[in-house]
């Protein structure tokens, strides 16, 4: 009896303690996010007193730069004549991984993060990046190539600050097979003369573009501010015939390899299109051989075509502050790590080519030949604006290049592209009911079914055929996720299985095989199920 | 010659004929094990020979990208040694203090819950453990983000994520009694009950009595114990949240995997594969005949 009382009593104070333990934690760390964009961030160099004081904050950036990051803290805390005392920690998390920790909890994410420009979007979406100022904006565009700052900007407003401007492709290559870089015809035949592999990852929509935005097509997609896609894709044309072909004559030669790595030229391949990520690889393993350029010309029918490419840009995003002073530290800091001085030493360490104007023209990158090949492609790079459902579209097109070099077949492949695309910029009646009856295809249009109608009311037919999993969700054109589902199915729930907990991603299971109409009123959400066959 | 002679022969030759036939199966049976164990074995194969590969470049720079043949041209420890200069020692040590932490409180928790299920009787006893095969039975990743939200108040997130960790995987530990409470059952009672009239008490008797009986099971919990934490991922990589010096070697490791990093990186990361196989072969090694018993010894009885 006695030891249960203490026992009892022990529990209880336990427990006690966890609660009070949770509290403090919470109303320390709680810092509410995302509701200052108005804070005027950081304001040049006015009086710097009310700057001054000790700050301790996160900082997020690739591991190549961590060290590089300290010392500049570092540099900017001896610097800096406001006051400004910057306790940094440095954490390695890559651009491309920085938007998904960023997203899953802003409140412990980096207060300056380093992120690729494909992720800016979704990170202004989530209330991760904090607008920039009056003057931050000035800086940023005054200092910066002008596509940088288009990459930071959402709806005429700048959220980040560009940091590199060189995430395209170009040529690496080695000059003792390949006599003329600059066309594509001559290319491979040095490399089928030498049997050397033409690496060129064109079986990826990244690097696939570059033959229509050579031959002057563009695929260009941003929203209004109601949503809706405003899209200018211009594949589906003449020129993207040409492109088509192009791409068939290089996926036709027996040395094509649809690769994308440096380390093939350890492999027998006398050319990679790749990145300035690889620039040491290559550098290392063909020494002074090593050759850069811009993509070459590619000839269809006797007329020469530049390969253009995409281009993509690194940002450096402050997260919103709770505290204006700390906000106004983080954009001043902000700004010493993106301006010129801080880029050039950034290209010094790791060849990462700068977005700033004047460092673009300073002597060590002028003279770099990496960087010389960046420029010469920025020439007819292409901001990357496109959504995630573009990516597979695009590479089936590739595929068909590939396999034959017919021109009805390529039309026929470019016209399946077009409808995918409109379909896909279909917004507002662009839900579909993707389930196993299609394999939960979302890409292929043949193979979707679209819910249509007019004003809030979209419907849909289909046969449901006999399957161990006869279920499916409604989506968002591209999208995976559902939000509308079993859940809101207000008519027919009968006809529906309920899976009770065990249905996270809200899927409508029929009972049995049949045809049946699906309604969905998008004002509510409310499903109606119907058995018509 | 005698007949008796001829009948032995006669039967010899039948058995030859037995034998040769039982050959031929066993040649074919023996001939797709060697080549399935080939091919399970080559990608581990592979990292070994990577993670010993020193060539050079023309310019002095190490080949640390993948290459076409397998066999390393120039051998050497320079992997293992960048390795442990680079960060991998930190989440290596992190790895084993969770790993050693957690085998020896999860060890001893199953033990003490299995024995308690195994021989007391008490209120609700049945109810508990259908109680706890039921929680059981939801995948413990539904949990994740609670336990971060959890643990991140409690400041055991990032920099303080190893006692954090020891947490989540402790925590449960109680409702994997399933084996062992099994293995307990068959060790008859009277030996508790001779030892309780000669005066033991209940834990003196868990100790002295019904463990020495118990090794094989106490390896295997140990065993399963220590692995788990060693090759978490998720969760790990879930609340270490980008903090270097809150990974474990699994999280850090898969770090190098980036566009920028992996050439210069991919030799390393083999050593590192390697580096982290070596205890948990040494353990299962050492411990592999206990282990086999264990896992059969509980299964006796339900």
């Amino acid at each position: 009896m006695n030891f249960k009382r203490i026992a009892a009593m022990l529990l209880a104070v336990v427990m006690v303690f966890a609660l009070v333990a949770c509290n403090d934690t919470t109303d320390e760390t709680k810092t509410p996010t995302g509701g200052n964009d108005t804070t005027p961030a950081t304001q040049g160099n006015q009086g710097g007193s009310e700057l001054a004081g000790t700050y301790e904050i996160k900082v997020w950036c690739a591991e190549k730069m961590v060290d590089l990051t300290t010392n500049q803290i570092k540099a900017f805390n001896e610097k800096n004549t406001d006051g400004i005392v910057i306790k940094a920690t440095v954490q390695n998390v890559s651009e491309g991984e920085a938007a998904t920790q960023m997203i899953t909890d802003v409140d412990a994410g980096g207060d300056l993060f380093c992120f690729a420009d494909d992720q800016f979007a979704r990170l202004v979406q989530a209330g991760a990046l904090s607008k920039l100022g009056t003057q931050a904006s000035e800086f940023v565009t005054k200092n910066n190539d002008a596509g940088a700052v288009k990459a930071a900007t959402i709806n005429g407003e700048i959220y980040a600050y560009p940091m590199t401007a060189d995430n395209t492709y170009f040529m690496y290559y080695d000059k003792t097979v390949i006599t003329d870089p600059t066309s594509m015809d001559k290319i491979i035949a040095d490399c089928e003369a030498a049997d050397k592999q033409l690496c060129f990852d064109v079986g990826n929509g990244w690097y696939l573009a570059s033959y229509f935005f050579g031959a002057g097509c563009s695929s260009d997609w941003s929203t209004d501010k109601d949503g809706h896609w405003v899209v200018n894709d211009t594949f589906n044309s003449d020129e993207g015939l040409i492109a088509m072909k192009g791409m068939n004559k290089l996926m036709s030669s027996p040395k094509f390899d649809s690769k994308s790595n440096a380390a093939e030229f350890d492999n027998g391949a006398a050319v990679v299109v790749s990145g300035t990520w690889d620039s040491s690889t290559a550098k290392s393993i063909l020494g002074d051989k090593m050759g850069v350029a811009a993509l070459p010309k590619y000839t269809v029918d006797g007329k020469d075509y530049e390969l253009g490419s995409f281009m993509g840009y690194k940002l450096v995003g402050v997260k919103p502050q709770s505290d204006a002073v700390k906000a106004a530290v983080l954009h001043k800091l902000a700004q010493y790590l993106t301006d010129k001085d801080a880029q050039i030493e950034r290209f010094n360490t790791a060849g990462w080519g700068p977005s700033n104007l004047e460092a673009m023209k300073s002597d060590a990158v002028q003279n770099d030949p990496v960087l010389a090949a960046v420029a010469a492609q920025a020439q007819r790079a292409v901001v990357q604006n496109v959504p995630d459902g573009w990516w597979n579209l695009a590479a089936a097109l590739s595929a068909t290049a590939k396999e034959t070099g017919d021109e009805a077949a390529l039309k026929e492949a470019l016209k399946t592209y077009n409808d995918g695309v409109e379909l896909l910029k279909n917004l507002k009646p662009g839900l579909l009911f993707v389930g196993a009856w299609n394999g939960w295809n979302n890409a292929v249009v043949e193979d979707t079914y679209i819910l249509s109608g007019d004003g809030d009311v979209l419907s849909l037919t289909l046969d449901v055929p006999e399957s161990d999993y006869m279920g499916g969700r409604i989506v968002n054109n591209g999208k995976w996720e559902s939000d509308k589902g079993y859940a809101q199915v207000t008519t027919g729930k009968e006809l529906a299985k309920d899976l009770g907990g065990d249905n996270p991603d809200n899927n409508i299971v029929f009972v049995e095989p049949g045809t049946y109409k699906i309604t969905i009123n998008t004002a509510n959400n409310e499903i109606t199920l119907e058995k018509v066959g | 010659m005698s007949k008796q002679r001829e009948e032995a022969q006669a039967v010899m030759k039948r058995h030859m004929g037995l034998k040769a036939s039982a050959r031929i199966s066993n040649t074919v049976i023996h001939i797709v094990l060697v080549l399935m164990a080939i091919i399970w074995l080559v990608p581990f194969v592979c990292i070994v020979l990577q993670s010993f590969r020193t060539e050079t470049n023309p310019d002095g720079t190490r080949v640390t990208w993948m290459v076409p043949y397998i066999v390393p041209k120039k051998w050497g420890l320079d992997n293992y040694v960048n390795l442990f200069k680079s960060d991998f020692k930190d989440w290596y040590l992190n790895t084993f203090i969770i790993a050693l932490v957690v085998a020896a409180v999860q060890t001893f928790i199953v033990l003490c819950m299995s024995y308690t299920l195994s021989r007391f009787r008490f209120k609700l006893r049945k109810g508990l453990m259908q109680f706890m095969l039921i929680l059981g039975m939801f995948p413990g990743m539904l949990t994740m983000i609670i336990l971060y939200r959890v643990l991140k108040d409690l400041g055991l997130t990032e920099a303080h994520a190893v006692p954090g960790l020891i947490l989540v995987y402790v925590a449960s530990s109680g409702m994997g009694y399933y084996v062992s409470k099994g293995f307990f059952d068959t060790i008859p009672k009277t030996l508790d009950e001779a030892a309780r009239v000669d005066g033991a008490s209940r834990a003196q008797v868990l100790f002295k009595i019904i463990l020495p009986l118990a090794k094989p099971i106490v390896i295997y919990t140990v065993l399963t114990a220590f692995m788990a934490p060693w090759g978490d991922f998720v969760f790990a990589r879930y609340i270490a949240f980008g903090d270097s010096s809150g990974m474990n070697a699994a999280v850090g490791l898969w770090k190098w995997l980036t566009q920028d990093m992996i050439n210069l990186r991919y030799t390393m990361f083999c050593a590192g594969g390697v580096v982290v196989a070596i205890p948990v072969a040494v353990l299962f090694m050492c411990l592999q005949k206990y282990y086999v018993e264990g896992v059969t010894g509980g299964a006796v009885k339900g």
